[in-house]
């Protein structure tokens, strides 16, 4: 009986195998978990029973779909050779399982978002290249100033009646031959800007929405001492010091679970717990109260920075090492102020490593979104209506300097954070040791220099070219410092949901703000008179709108037209599309409520 | 198509492609790699399907494994015999295994494997104190041993048999996202 069963059971695999399409065939029998023989018997048979099936087949079908059968069978062939060029392409792979292999996963998951941030960039570049800087190239005017040594820094100066900025490019319609074919500046602009929009988006509410469904949404119904011991040992790492490292780490953590059971039940007296509370309550007036502070000093330096321009006309050493105060000043602020958190988090008591972390993310995001903002608010409200020739160049250059001035910080930050702190750590005060590196902070500072990118692509489009630039060059210093100097890190960090928190970080506060600006720069802000692609125009978006009003005329794209009156501009549209996403959510949301109840009932009894 | 080699005949190729997380190249890349541990002992010309063994001491000295603690209990999970004697469909099942390319429910189930040591489907007790050990490098005294696998026990088992079964190691899995 026991045979035939085996038997019954593997003609069942054959036929369902033999059903699916080829890569689901593939799939299936590479995720099997049986010996490669096995595999390769089951495969064998399963190829038997296709062919078997399609000569019974092939004598009743017609050559068509014979043809189209071998068509697919090369491309498919093809497919898989490209495939294995692809594999060339993907960047830094070897340098990426280095990493892995003698620091872990945790600080791996720094330089693969670094990496995933640079596409972003590269993306961006490529697009506003080819779509806005060819063809302004081709529409160019002269360019009478000199060039000093000093614009790399500044911006400003040569760069100003370069493509670098939004002022030099062109309102006007591009054709090279009469009556040919012609390029409408306007509309290529504010589609190019708006398209890579909605494409990032697009792949960040998706990347987002993946990490989150596979890394929350079966919640820890372990307080984590089984899956500590059973799960965390990574497989990746492959080098011997590393090793012993992690395995002294996993025993000392296992030593202090258990002394923690015995104190578990703690009863806090009344004193103790309002002392808590007025700790913490404390903490965060300070944290909050340094956040204020520092928008409030990089506010009135940037009014300071604003009288600079406007009485501009001087273009000597010192009003252009003025202009560079306000960069300096906000990142010696992003560089410091964390410090004192840190120190802040290491008063308070809390109750587990995990509640620290999260507290001092948190404050510096809200430090670094603090300074973004009132940054933001400068340019749109201040330096748009100020009576400068071209306010969007203004704004170009200092967010070029704000972007220069963060990457001259990082890369000082990691020579004094990890190089001189090793030197120290192993000459002079030898107790402290080589230092860990930070990986919170440093994710941090990458989400506000792509941040500030991307704020800055209206207005200097080829700004995520200089970014990319930039990132490269962080991605080889990080790594070199990394090897010097750091050590494999001792405390456990849950790798998946931080990443899905700093995935969330980027998305929520850094992306969505950045639309929020773009969208009032576009509708709401009156572009520069003499400079830029709208000049004249009301608001940006008015290239639009008039551009539909033309589009109106033609009959042959009066959809276009239908397109934008019921969809864009429609608010029913939107109200309706919003009601329809909440009751799916609702809708998921209950679902995944009711399954958890099912799994609890079901446990139960299989307990009982 | 593509280059020529006279390794494997096509369909071999094709076969380990469809039963391994590689692509042609890594395959035979992987070959040479099992070559070089014993050139003599393995031949160029594997159309014919020759039986070669490499023991498990020249497995355990590549540097993938050799720092690994588990490496014993890897080679004897994948290994025909159980004694860590590995031929070439074994290798390659082993690192396609072990590569980032497999889904974390292959995995679980080949390290549900590897912390067996007494390869009966169950994680009893004796199994967990030599994981435990393995782990932390017998830096922990018996006692602490003793208790960290009676919490892992008490914590995972659903069905309350004293010992952990597959489903309870993959219930665990599922719990924690960190698992590699």
């Amino acid at each position: 009986i026991c045979i035939s069963h085996g038997f019954y059971a593997e003609e069942k695999l054959l036929g369902s195998l033999a059903s699916m399409s080829t890569s689901e065939r593939i799939k299936a029998i590479q995720k099997m978990p049986e010996t490669m023989k096995k595999k390769r018997e089951i495969r064998n048979k399963v190829l038997k029973e296709i062919t078997k099936k399609s000569r019974h087949r092939r004598n009743q079908l017609s050559c068509c779909t014979q043809c189209l059968h071998r068509t697919a069978v090369s491309f498919r062939r093809f497919g898989n050779s490209l495939s294995e060029y692809f594999h060339l392409l993907q960047l830094w792979h070897k340098t990426l399982k280095i990493i892995g292999a003698e620091f872990g996963t945790s600080v791996l998951s720094y330089f693969i978002f670094l990496k995933w941030l640079l596409t972003f960039n590269i993306f961006s570049f490529l697009i506003n290249f080819s779509f806005i800087t060819i063809p302004q190239f081709v529409a160019a005017e002269s360019n009478n100033l000199s060039f000093m040594g000093l614009e790399l820094f500044t911006g400003a100066g040569y760069f100003q009646q370069t493509v670098l900025y939004y002022g030099f490019y062109t309102n006007a319609t591009i054709s090279k031959i009469k009556n040919g074919p012609s390029y409408n500046m306007q509309l290529a602009y504010i589609f190019t800007v708006g398209m890579y929009f909605v494409i990032c988006f697009l792949i960040l509410l998706f990347s987002m929405t993946k990490s989150f469904y596979r890394n929350f949404v079966n919640p820890q119904t372990y307080s984590g001492k089984a899956s500590t011991l059973l799960c965390t040992w990574d497989f990746n790492i492959m080098n011997e010091k590393a090793v012993k490292l992690k395995q002294k780490n996993l025993s000392r953590q296992i030593k202090e679970d258990l002394a923690e059971v015995n104190k578990e039940v703690l009863n806090f007296s009344i004193t103790e717990r309002v002392v808590r509370i007025v700790t913490h309550l404390l903490s965060w007036a300070a944290s909050l109260g340094t956040a204020v502070a520092a928008c409030a000093g990089v506010y009135f330096l940037s009014i300071n920075n604003l009288k600079l321009f406007v009485e501009e006309h001087k273009n000597d050493l010192e009003s252009q090492a003025a202009m560079l105060v306000l960069p300096v000043v906000a990142s010696l602020l992003n560089a410091f102020i964390p410090f004192f958190y840190s120190w802040l988090g290491h008063l308070e008591k809390f109750q587990t490593p995990g509640h620290l972390i999260y507290v001092t993310i948190t404050r510096n995001t809200i430090l670094k979104i603090s300074i973004v903002g009132i940054l933001c608010y400068y340019w749109l409200n201040i330096v748009a209506a100020s009576e400068s020739q071209c306010w969007e160049t203004l704004v170009g250059q200092d967010i070029y300097r704000l972007v220069l001035v963060d990457f001259i910080f990082c890369l000082l930050g990691s020579f004094f954070g990890e190089f001189l702190r090793r030197i120290i750590g192993t000459t002079v005060c030898v107790r402290l040791g080589l230092p860990e590196f930070d990986i919170a902070r440093n994710v941090l500072d990458l989400i506000y220099a792509q941040t500030l990118t991307w704020i800055g692509i209206l207005f200097s489009p080829l700004l995520p070219g200089i970014q990319m630039i930039s990132f490269s060059i962080v991605f080889y210093v990080k790594k070199v410092s990394l090897m010097m100097n750091c050590q494999p890190p001792r405390k456990v960090w849950r790798t998946a949901q931080m990443t899905t928190s700093f995935m969330f970080l980027l998305f929520f506060p850094s992306f969505l703000g950045v639309l929020s600006v773009i969208g009032v720069t576009v509708w709401r802000l009156k572009p520069s008179e003499e400079c830029g692609p709208f000049r004249g125009l009301s608001s940006m978006y008015a290239a639009v709108s008039e551009w539909v009003k033309i589009l109106e005329n033609y009959t042959p794209s009066k959809w276009v037209v239908w397109i934008y009156h019921n969809l864009i501009t429609s608010e029913l549209f939107f109200f309706i599309l919003s009601t329809i996403v909440l009751i799916v959510t609702y809708l998921y949301w209950q679902i995944i409520e009711g399954r958890k109840t099912m799994t609890k009932l079901l446990h139960k009894q299989i307990v009982n | 198509m593509g280059n020529k080699q006279t390794i494997f005949t096509p369909e071999q190729l094709d076969a380990y492609q469809d039963c391994t997380f590689f692509t042609r190249k890594e395959i035979l890349r992987l070959f040479y790699r099992y070559r070089d541990l014993a050139p003599q002992l393995v031949p160029l010309d594997y159309t014919h399907k020759p039986d070669v063994t490499l023991p498990y001491e020249l497995i355990a000295s590549m540097p993938e494994l050799k720092d690994n603690p588990f490496r014993q209990r890897i080679a004897e999970v994948f290994s025909e015999e159980g004694d860590g004697n590995l031929t070439l469909d074994d290798f390659l099942d082993m690192f396609s295994v072990l590569s980032e390319m497999a889904p974390r429910d292959l995995k679980a189930y080949y390290a549900f494997k590897i912390y067996d040591f007494n390869n009966d489907d169950y994680i009893c007790k004796s199994d967990l104190e030599k994981t435990v050990n393995k782990l932390t490098r017998n830096e922990l005294t018996p006692e602490e041993v003793r208790l960290a696998c009676e919490k892992v026990i008490y914590e995972a088992d659903a069905d309350n048999d004293g010992k952990l079964s597959l489903e309870d190691f993959q219930q665990m899995i599922i719990g924690a996202p960190d698992f590699l």
